[in-house]
């Protein structure tokens, strides 16, 4: 009797090559090098991209069906808490200021990271590199469209939402994260694996999604909770394209490793820095906070990166120098942003405060070394002077470093009480930093950062009032010239929680919403 | 209770403990799932269940959604059985994995000899053939008790109805104190096996290296009388480390077989001889120094094969790669155990 052979079933590896085949063929038409222009430039070697291990094996089949339930999901837990008036359910009106950080800060940064991905997707040579970062870059996209989604409820009721894409083009700390990714996708395409898909979604993502995410949580915001869970289940596929590129990079050839360790110590640092904004808002913007910068900056770099860069060893990579400042800095960065924030208030579209008695008790505990020594005496003179009626706004314009664009606050690693200045001349300019490391990356690629749009360079040559605007008139007020120019209404966007329309607004609201009155 | 699960594509079957995770039993039987978070967010470990009913336990709804669920996904991070289960996880299929089935032997002590002061050859006749990969190991069980302890095969498959085990005392350890101590020839054993994925990749037909520290000589060992055995043609190098020439066992029985093959070479390396003994001719030095220097620090188009002490092997991994031999062309005898599951521990390589 004849039997049916079964056909030896394909593994899922086997299967996924069958599908993603000939997806690199060589051009004719055109030589390959007119055709993928970028991937040479920065002098890495590539020999054979078949080489390429798949991170990931998802068809855009799976892919799509994935994606629709996670959208179903999370739009339906969105809408429950819309109608529920779920925002004021959080924990106090201060939270929502974390929000609007968020909304103005990260989240064009995920449609920049579409946008990066997207361009070296289509820059790459090799097919499973390039069927990845198309996956990553419509995941991005998506990223930005939820979070615009989820925080869009909160544009209803409070300030500092409304404008957040023009603000993010123009206020002053908004360019820390506009620049950190304007120089990511202007840099060659392996460059921006190792920005963004290594050392962002790698080494750092965990320092800025579980802060704001379980900060979400603890604070009643179940919307903005939901966008994280549903983003989390796309950062595993975006952290091993990260560490496969890498490895592929430093296993194709022994000349990329200097390179890629330049980009590793040159993006590390750079994410170090923009991550002081998040830091600052785990130490003072949670009503109810998750874990402190410190142990955050213990726990997911100094144990799980240190994992990461003992295997990392292997290849002949060592701990990027900035880790060493960084690691000292922990015990200061947050606090001296937020005392920044705090004087330039009314320049900020959000709110900010003096913490109240058992936070900065909090703060004491949780920084030992420092915060009674140097950070809480100024807190308490400034919420006195607050209360005496002098609540300080700083109307003068802070120096900013060239390369990170962070105001010149930060404070020499072995001097906590003086400031760090560090400077370098090109072509007969002077330029200026915050630390050694940002200095170092200028002076490696000077041409690229002495275009940088230094908000108040810009504000001061007056490129930052809007057209109709005359500053040579009589009583001229160039900082609200300069804030109408953002798009911040004065007294409603910015100055202090204490009195603030927010404030006032939740409170009724709340109380409404648990009386008959 | 507990049940079984079946790993596919591997077809291999192991026990999964009462309220056990899919990946916690896969990772202690020595089986590498692809995982992350741990705590069903990432997906990472995302299997397909072919057959049988799991608990999904704390997966997320955003990691794992409805439609996985009816089609039959689970995530293996917090998936626990309810019935014998068969998954189908993303590993590799290894073209040179026989998958031979595991079988429980009544074995009689035949020989003992003392290889080193501190290890002892065991000869044990079996009451029917084993098949097993050269590199394998079986499990050794002490009459009595429930206690077992594996031990790599250190002869050929070839010889089927009788196996070598080379076994060092360790200070304190129960199983090869009593080994050492109480076992003579003629006792009656149990042993289970064949278990193991370390075995030659012979289907990639590149050149051999074996990289070996003390009584890590076992499964090279058996896998180069293999090799050798079927007349392989491909160059074999075995560089094997020991701290001092009366450690250095089999020694005499290698450089007989350099001479007879051509394509094999050998390279024994002692890390503590005195440097006026002239008695030692060879490499001075750790394993690692000496394939360097054999190698002169280029190791590409090879397959390594690593075993010995987790330090020797961590020294060599890095020296390959050193090298330019990486993860995909480094084998160890590497068995994940609970504690690695939960150590922190970066997801830059998988199996090495």
């Amino acid at each position: 009797m004849d039997m049916k052979v079964a056909a030896k079933k394909l593994g899922l590896k086997e299967r996924y090559a069958a599908m993603t085949r000939g997806l690199d063929w060589e051009t004719t038409y055109q030589p390959m090098d007119t055709v993928y222009p970028y991937d040479k430039f920065e002098g890495i070697k590539i020999h054979d991209w078949d080489k390429w291990e798949d991170p990931f094996r998802l068809t855009m089949d799976a892919y799509w069906k994935y994606q629709a339930e996670k959208e179903r999901k999370l739009y339906a837990i969105l809408d429950a808490f819309n109608q529920n008036n779920g925002h004021l359910g959080v924990t106090d009106a201060r939270y929502i200021n974390a929000l609007k950080l968020f909304l103005t800060a990260v989240t064009p940064l995920e449609y920049m990271a579409h946008r990066g991905f997207a361009h070296v997707g289509r820059q790459l040579r090799g097919a499973g590199a390039r069927v990845a970062c198309q996956m990553q870059a419509l995941d991005e996209l998506r990223h930005a469209q939820t979070q615009i989604h989820s925080l869009s409820n909160y544009n209803k009721h409070y300030n500092g939402f409304h404008d957040w894409r023009h603000m993010h083009d123009r206020i002053w700390y908004l360019s820390v994260p506009k620049s950190f990714f304007d120089d990511a996708v202007t840099a060659g395409p392996f460059e921006y694996m190792v920005a963004i898909g290594f050392s962002f979604e790698y080494v750092l993502t965990n320092l800025l999604f579980v802060p704001f995410i379980s900060g979400a949580a603890y604070n009643g915001d179940m919307g903005a909770m939901a966008f994280g869970f549903s983003a989390q289940s796309d950062e595993a596929r975006h952290m091993t394209l990260g560490l496969e590129m890498i490895k592929f990079m430093l296993e194709q050839d022994p000349a990329n490793l200097p390179i890629v360790q330049g980009w590793i110590d040159k993006w590390t640092w750079r994410g170090v820095r923009m991550l002081t904004i998040v830091g600052m808002m785990m130490d003072y913007m949670l009503p109810k906070r998750v874990m402190s910068w410190k142990e955050a900056w213990e726990i997911y770099f100094e144990e799980s990166g240190g994992a990461l860069f003992k295997d990392l060893a292997r290849y002949g990579i060592t701990i990027p120098k900035c880790v060493a400042q960084a690691t000292i800095e922990k015990e200061h960065i947050t606090h001296q942003a937020w005392t920044t924030f705090y004087q330039y208030g009314a320049a900020a579209a959000f709110n900010t405060w003096i913490p109240e008695k058992e936070e900065l008790d909090w703060l004491s505990e949780k920084y030992p070394n420092t915060f009674d020594k140097y950070y809480r005496p100024r807190l308490e003179y400034l919420g006195e002077q607050a209360k005496q009626g002098k609540r300080f706004y700083s109307t003068t314009l802070p120096m900013l470093c060239q390369c990170c664009q962070i105001p010149m606050f930060f404070t020499e690693p072995d001097d906590p009480t003086k400031i760090c200045y560090r400077e370098s001349d090109h072509n007969g300019e002077k330029y200026h930093f915050c630390s050694d490391h940002c200095k170092e990356i200028f002076d490696h690629e000077p041409e690229k950062y002495v275009q940088a749009w230094m908000p108040v360079h810009q504000i001061y040559q007056g490129n930052c009032f809007k057209p109709d605007v005359d500053p040579t008139a009589e009583g001229f007020d160039p900082l609200a010239a300069v804030l109408d120019w953002y798009n911040i209404q004065f007294g409603r966007d910015n100055l202090d929680f204490e009195g603030s329309e927010d404030q006032k607004n939740f409170d009724t609201w709340r109380q409404t919403a648990k009386s008959n009155g | 209770m507990s049940y079984q699960l079946t790993i596919e594509p591997l077809n291999q079957t192991i026990e999964v403990e009462d309220g056990q995770t899919i990946l916690d039993a896969s990772l202690r039987a020595g089986i590498y799932l692809p995982h992350a978070c741990c705590h069903g967010l990432c997906a990472t470990c995302k299997v397909k269940v072919v057959d049988g009913e799991v608990d999904h336990g704390e997966a997320s709804n955003f990691a794992l959604m409805d439609y996985e669920r009816e089609e039959g996904s689970c995530l293996a991070c917090c998936a626990t059985l309810q019935s014998d289960v068969i998954i189908e996880a993303e590993i590799e299929v290894e073209a040179d994995a026989q998958n031979l089935p595991v079988q429980d032997f009544n074995a009689t002590v035949t020989r003992i000899e003392n290889l080193t002061p501190t290890i002892k050859g065991i000869w044990l006749s079996l009451d029917q053939d084993i098949q097993f990969q050269a590199g394998q190991y079986i499990n050794f069980h002490l009459p009595n008790e429930t206690t077992s302890r594996a031990f790599s095969l250190a002869s050929a498959p070839a010889a089927k109805n009788e196996i070598e085990l080379n076994v060092r005392l360790v200070p304190g350890g129960k199983v090869t104190t009593w080994i050492h101590k109480t076992l003579q020839v003629g006792d009656s054993i149990k042993i289970s096996g064949p278990y193991g994925r370390f075995f030659v990749r012979k289907s990639a037909a590149v050149p051999l290296l074996f990289l070996a520290g003390g009584s890590g000589l076992s499964s090279p060992r058996s896998m180069i009388l293999d090799l050798l055995n079927e007349d392989c043609t491909l160059p074999i190098t075995l560089i094997y480390g020991a701290r001092s020439l009366d450690e250095l066992y089999y020694h005499a029985d290698f450089t007989a077989l350099a001479a007879q093959h051509s394509n094999f070479t050998y390279v024994p390396a002692l890390s503590n001889v005195d440097a006026d003994d002239q008695m030692w001719a060879g490499f001075r030095g750790f394993v690692h120094e000496a394939a360097k220097a054999h190698f002169n620090n280029d190791f590409r188009d090879h397959k390594a094969y690593l075993c010995g002490p987790p330090v020797m092997i961590d020294a060599c991994i890095t020296t390959l790669m050193q090298g330019r031999l990486f993860e995909r062309d480094i084998y160890t005898e590497k068995f994940f155990s609970a504690a690695d599951a939960q150590q922190v521990r970066s997801p830059l390589f998988r199996k090495i």
